[in-house]
């Protein structure tokens, strides 16, 4: 685990409860108090009601890829074994969309539509990341 | 606004894919000749409005002292091709509401000795707190403008069964321009052979669906109409426009409900909103001679024709077949061959374009009789200028 080499996410007030969930492998969300909408990326109101109230709420960590890209660019040297490697945003059933690799499927069968559920690398002994993987049921 | 201020000179410096120059250099070179071709002096200019500075291209401060100006209307966008209609629309207002006289919008960019910024280790785009302007996400190895066009591409193929040969048919396009103008930087034939054998860059995206990067500056000088009745030239108006959108329903580089980032899913089709830039304007799609947009992924150019309703949701894949986006097609588009072959001037090379057009100095790459012309993004901000 040490000397990953990756950029690390960047850990604000606002971001720190997502990370910390994701520590203990559960995906939080906020949620607003108020209208009940959950929001993502951690903002410090509710963009349907502005609502200062929210609460960070577990979720099913279950979706499916709304689309994805397939990196062949060498932009980060970090990345360079890993490439060809994806991307993807995967539509939370709660809502929102994250930002994720998908692990554990071959670049050529991933399609818009198909079920995930996450999983959690342990990158570091601060940060463990969320990625997706096939849904298994 | 209609027709109350015009654009009285342009100038551009010389584009390349050699570093050779810097910014400050280029973008002297294009003001000169802006003001050349507007028959100004430098001491008319009391306007500067300044789209990509630091650390791509030049800051106002530095541009106004190199050049000797003396500035009483200063105004600068982020470093962000998005922001060349904004920029416009600011020195357009500026002039019309008195704060200046005559503004210089300024673009000169190297982006080839800066490289490392267009997703590299120095993407500072990325580590904006939720995400990059793209849907950056280094922490996934989610970096560069490109990732952003293709995230977009992706759902759109799927939604509508379009494909990589039909998108070809963009960068084509631009390139047979870019071959009747002596300035672009890619000249030769492009083939669909060539497109689909060229490497991905993020897939699915080719190498050729990419822009240029390159280094160039452009230059636009916009005074009042009454102004510009005394130019050198004949004056282009400024006949309407309408700002840059933002907001949930938008990711800069798809249209509305398309489901990207956090983008709701609908199907869109333009509102009264949405196409203000006609009414102002006073025209309607049909008077458009020629529609120019900001070319940095050919999907854009997809994006950017349903946005405005030159064709349906969905359609615009079939709609650019054969030839209708091209010089003699029912819509020609980024006749100088746009960021895709002319040149990364970010999106300025097109609007001196329109107004060479509208003035009929295109020579072999002339649309003929052309008397209103578009600037339109992906985005949702348009100019609309006439002769």
């Amino acid at each position: 685990m040490t000397g990953y080499a990756k950029p690390l996410p960047r850990i604000t007030p606002d971001n720190r409860p997502f990370w910390d969930a994701t520590r203990r492998h559960q995906l939080a969300l906020q949620r607003c108090a108020d209208c009940a909408r959950f929001r993502y990326p951690p903002a410090p109101v509710c963009p349907e009601c502005l609502s200062d109230r929210a609460e960070w709420t577990a979720v099913s960590g279950r979706g499916v890829v709304s689309t994805f890209v397939v990196f062949h660019q060498r932009y980060f040297t970090s990345f360079a074994p890993d490439i060809p490697y994806n991307v993807v945003q995967v539509q939370l059933d709660e809502g929102p969309r994250l930002t994720a690799n998908l692990v554990d499927v071959p670049n050529a069968e991933i399609s818009i539509g198909m079920r995930v559920e996450v999983v959690f690398d342990d990158v570091t002994s601060e940060i463990s990341l969320p990625r997706f993987r096939r849904a298994t049921t | 606004m209609r027709d109350r201020t015009a654009i009285i000179g342009v100038g551009t410096s010389r584009f390349s894919k050699a570093p050779t120059e810097t910014p400050m250099r280029l973008a002297a070179q294009a003001f000169k000749s802006a003001l050349a071709d507007a028959g100004l002096t430098r001491d008319d200019v009391d306007g500067l409005a300044i789209n990509i500075g630091w650390p791509l291209g030049v800051d106002y401060d530095r541009f106004a002292e190199a050049l000797g100006l003396r500035i009483t209307f200063a105004d600068q966008s982020w470093t962000h091709g998005r922001f060349v209609g904004p920029t416009l629309q600011h020195a357009a207002m500026a002039v019309a509401s008195g704060l200046a006289r005559c503004v210089a919008c300024v673009c000169g960019v190297s982006f080839i000795q800066e490289r490392g910024l267009l997703g590299g280790p120095g993407d500072f785009e990325g580590t904006r707190e939720e995400g990059g302007t793209h849907e950056e996400n280094p922490v996934y190895g989610l970096t560069a403008p490109a990732a952003g066009a293709a995230l977009s591409a992706q759902r759109y193929f799927a939604l509508y069964g379009a494909t990589s040969e039909q998108l070809a048919a963009v960068p084509i396009a631009f390139r047979k321009h870019a071959g009747l103008n002596p300035a672009a930087i890619m000249r030769e034939h492009l083939t669909l052979d060539d497109h689909q054998q060229s490497r991905f860059i993020v897939e699915p995206l080719h190498l050729f669906d990419c822009c240029l990067v390159s280094d160039g500056a452009a230059v636009v000088l916009v005074t009042t109409a009454e102004r510009a009745r005394d130019g050198a030239k004949p004056p282009v108006f400024i006949g309407g426009m309408q700002g840059m959108r933002a907001g949930r329903d938008e990711f800069l580089f798809a249209t509305p409900g398309l489901g990207i980032g956090q983008q709701r899913e609908f199907r869109y089709t333009p509102t009264e909103e949405q196409l203000a830039v006609y009414r102002m304007a006073g025209v309607a799609h049909a008077d458009v001679d020629a529609l120019y947009t900001y070319d940095a992924f050919s999907p854009l150019v997809w994006f950017v024709l349903e946005r405005f309703g030159f064709c349906g949701l969905g359609e615009a894949a079939a709609w650019t077949q054969k030839g209708r986006i091209e010089l003699g097609g029912e819509l020609p588009m980024n006749t100088s061959g746009g960021l895709l072959s002319e040149a990364h001037v970010s999106g300025w090379n097109s609007i001196v374009e329109i107004v060479r057009q509208l003035r009929g100095e295109c020579g072999q790459r002339q649309v003929s009789g052309a008397r209103v012309m578009q600037w339109a993004t992906a985005w949702g901000d348009s100019t609309i200028f006439h002769s």
